[in-house]
């Protein structure tokens, strides 16, 4: 047997002894936990914010045959949808750090994530909270800017409030 | 009849919590010829192996606030010493290559074969030979005696998975130990 396996446990006992090893306090663990959450709820709403700001583009250029391809390749924000497939991937990853994650067939917390981000936007568009967000909220200043930027035409919900 | 006055591990870690850092020993003494074992099986060399254990208990220790007291402390660890296992073998590429063209073939009483003819030693041999992901959840099966959801754990694979990989690692065990 080598020596080493041997001095396995006073290595470890007399750095114990010597306070070169500490315990990280329990705090350290919470907040961990407290942040990983906190950064699973936003990178959902980070997603379901670029998916809705990836719709919301596509609905400014007006319904039907109004709309021109170009026009739409040229002034869609095409890091909206980077952002929103970021936001999900980091929320895979931080699903994964959870102890229970393997205990499920991964494909199914994939869908399952997807499913629930399209579900979200599309229970705010049906609320009308996105358009609510856009006029008041945090997507106000962001709406108007592109709209600004692309001299897009305003989708309903927003002439009032962006052309003042 | 005997009592059995061996305190639980989940008794040990708490006395650690609390400040009583010695009691750190026992779990060390528990564990280590078991955790050799098992990290001798991933990086088939006995002195890596070593400091592999070692670094898992130095990192057991630091995080030991962060183990949940109402899971198997012995899942924990082994998982430490796989993760610590792993990162070595990655660092020094050492990994037995993943075939994938393994023939499964022979299907009939693979298990009785396995059990009643091949001897602790020559499995062994033939769990070198094997990629890791077939020879570690068969040599926690057979060698650590863990059961199927110890492995999950471990190995942070479902249950399912872990009985595909130990059913086509028996296969494969099989193949491996013919030709030897």
């Amino acid at each position: 047997m080598p020596k080493e396996i041997k001095d396995i446990k006073d290595n470890v006992m007399d750095q114990i002894h010597e306070h070169k090893l500490k315990m990280r306090p329990r705090i350290y663990f919470v907040v961990g936990s407290f942040f990983a959450f906190v950064g699973l709820i936003s990178s959902v709403v980070i997603s379901m914010f670029f998916i809705e700001l990836t719709s919301f583009s596509l609905r400014t250029h007006g319904p039907m045959g109004q709309y021109r391809l170009d026009q739409i390749l040229s002034s869609f924000p095409w890091w909206a949808p980077v952002f929103a497939i970021i936001g999900l991937g980091v929320g895979i990853w931080l699903i994964r750090r959870y102890d229970f994650f393997y205990k499920i067939n991964f494909r199914i917390i994939i869908i399952a994530s997807i499913l629930a981000i399209i579900a979200g936007i599309w229970i705010i568009d049906v609320t009308g909270l996105g358009d609510t967000l856009i006029r008041r909220g945090p997507m106000h200043g962001i709406m108007k800017q592109y709209l600004q930027n692309n001299n897009t035409q305003d989708p309903p919900g927003c002439y009032k409030t962006l052309e003042k | 009849m005997e009592e059995n006055n061996e305190p639980t591990d989940k008794e040990i870690v708490n006395k650690i919590r609390s400040n009583d850092p010695d009691s750190y020993s026992i779990i060390i003494d528990r564990y280590k010829n078991k955790l050799l074992r098992y990290a001798t099986n991933l990086v088939h060399n006995e002195d890596e192996a070593a400091h592999i254990v070692q670094d898992s208990f130095i990192k057991a220790y630091i995080n030991l606030n962060g183990f949940n007291i109402k899971k198997k402390f012995s899942s924990w660890i082994y998982r430490i010493v796989h993760n610590e296992a792993v990162n070595a073998i990655k660092k020094y590429k050492k990994e037995v290559p993943i075939l994938d063209n393994i023939d499964f073939k022979s299907n009939q009483n693979i298990e009785n074969d396995f059990e009643q003819k091949e001897t602790a030693a020559h499995v062994k041999d033939c769990l070198g030979l094997m990629p890791l992901i077939y020879s570690e959840p068969l040599s926690l099966y057979y060698l650590d005696e863990k059961s199927y959801e110890e492995i999950s754990d471990i190995l942070r694979i479902p249950m399912g998975t872990v009985a595909t990989r130990i059913n086509r690692a028996k296969k494969l065990m099989k193949n491996i130990c013919q030709k030897k």
